[in-house]
C-alpha cells in the first residue's frame, strides 16, 4: 500500500476513534483545519502512524513544519520514507 | 492485563517509594518501567525480588539530562513493553544556592532535568495513552512552587513551570481520557533535602501541624491514588502532601 492510501485508512480510523466526522472528498488541496479532524485527532492520527510506519518527520525535521493541507501532509511522510529508505 | 507505568528518577527517594508501592498494589496489578540514572542498592535488591516471579520491574538507565535522547527512548519503550497507561515524572535535580552565585550550567543542567525532559517524556508517551483513549500522567512539583525557599529559587521556577505546563496539558488532553496531575510533597527527609537539617530541620517540623514531615511513602500514596479508577474525575489539579506544613 502506498503512503497516501496507508494516511488516508489511518485518518479514518483516527476519526471514528476521535468522535470527529471527516469532511466528504478529502484531496490533495483539502485543508487540514477544514477536514474534520480536530488537533487532538491530528496528534492521534500522528501517533499511529508512528507505530505504524516507525517514523515521526515533524520531530525528525530540524525546523518546526506544519503542513497546510492534506496533499501537504502526505508529502511530508513520503519525504520522511525516502530518507530513511 | 497489567497497567505500565513508568516512573522516572526511580532508584531513590519518592521515585523508589512510588515503584515499591505499584509492585505491592494488590487490588490493581502494575508492571514498572524505572528509568534511573544509576541503580541504587535498594532498586537493584527489588530487581531481583521481580525477577524472580512474573518479572513486574524492568529498569532502564537514561540520563534524562540528554535531551536529544528521548525520543528514542520512549520508541524503545513502547516497542518493548507496549503502550503505557501511566506516565510519572519524578525525576528532579535540586541544587540549592543563591541565584547570584549559582553557576550558569547549573541553571542550565536543572532546567533541562526538571522542566524539558519531563515536557518531552509526556509529549512522547502521550501519544500511545491517545490511542487508548486512557492515560495518567503525574508530575511531581514541590510546596516550593508557591511558597518559595531561600535558595532555591530555580528549582522553584522549574516546579512552577511544571504545574502550569499540566494545568494546560490536561485541558488538552481530556477529551481522550487522559488526566494531568501534580502532586507536590513538603520537606520529605530524602538524598535531595540532605543539606535541611538542624534547627531549621526542627523548625519545620514545629511549625507542620501534624508536628512531623511527609514522608515518601506519604506522597506515593497520593500518586497511586492519582492512578487508580476513583480518581477518574481529577485532572489539572495539585494534591499537596506537606502534613500540613501550607495550610
Amino acid at each position: 500500500m502506498d503512503i497516501e492510501s496507508i494516511i488516508r485508512k489511518t485518518l479514518l480510523e483516527v476519526a471514528e476513534m476521535a468522535d470527529c466526522t471527516l469532511v466528504d472528498n478529502i484531496d490533495e488541496h483539502t485543508v487540514l483545519l477544514q477536514s474534520g479532524l480536530d488537533s487532538l485527532g491530528f496528534a492521534m492520527l500522528v501517533a499511529q502512524l508512528e507505530e505504524d510506519l516507525a517514523i515521526d518527520p515533524f520531530s525528525e525535521m530540524e525546523m518546526a513544519v506544519y503542513p497546510r493541507t492534506f496533499g501537504e501532509f502526505v508529502a511530508v511522510y513520503r519525504q520522511s520514507l525516502s530518507q530513511r529508505d | 492485563m497489567n497497567k505500565l507505568v513508568v516512573v522516572t528518577g526511580a532508584s531513590r527517594g519518592l521515585g523508589l517509594a512510588i515503584v515499591k508501592q505499584l509492585l505491592k498494589h494488590t487490588v490493581i496489578k502494575y508492571d514498572v518501567l524505572a528509568i534511573s540514572r544509576s541503580k541504587s542498592d535498594e532498586l537493584l535488591q527489588l530487581e531481583e525480588e521481580y525477577s524472580t516471579s512474573d518479572k513486574r520491574l524492568h529498569i532502564l538507565n537514561a540520563d534524562l539530562l540528554k535531551l536529544n535522547n528521548i525520543q528514542a527512548l520512549c520508541t524503545k519503550m513502547v516497542k518493548d513493553y507496549g503502550r503505557p497507561y501511566a506516565l510519572i515524572n519524578n525525576a528532579a535535580l535540586g541544587f540549592d544556592g543563591v541565584l547570584a552565585t549559582m553557576h550558569n550550567s547549573q541553571i542550565d543542567e536543572l532546567l533541562s532535568v526538571n522542566v524539558q525532559a519531563p515536557i518531552l517524556l509526556s509529549k512522547y508517551l502521550l501519544r500511545p495513552m491517545l490511542l487508548n483513549r486512557k492515560g495518567r500522567i503525574i508530575n511531581i512539583s514541590s510546596i516550593i512552587a508557591k511558597t518559595g525557599f531561600n535558595g532555591l529559587s530555580v528549582y522553584a521556577a522549574s516546579k512552577a513551570a511544571l504545574e502550569g505546563f499540566s494545568f494546560s496539558l490536561a485541558r488538552e488532553v481530556g477529551k481522550a481520557g487522559v488526566t494531568v496531575n501534580c502532586v507536590a510533597p513538603g520537606y520529605m527527609q530524602t538524598d535531595m533535602t540532605q543539606s535541611l537539617q538542624g534547627e531549621k530541620l526542627e523548625s519545620v517540623k514545629r511549625r507542620s501541624p501534624l508536628g512531623r514531615l511527609a514522608t515518601p511513602d506519604d506522597a506515593a500514596s497520593a500518586v497511586l491514588y492519582l492512578l487508580s479508577e476513583e480518581a477518574n474525575a481529577i485532572t489539572g489539579t495539585v494534591i499537596t502532601v506537606d502534613a500540613g506544613s501550607t495550610a
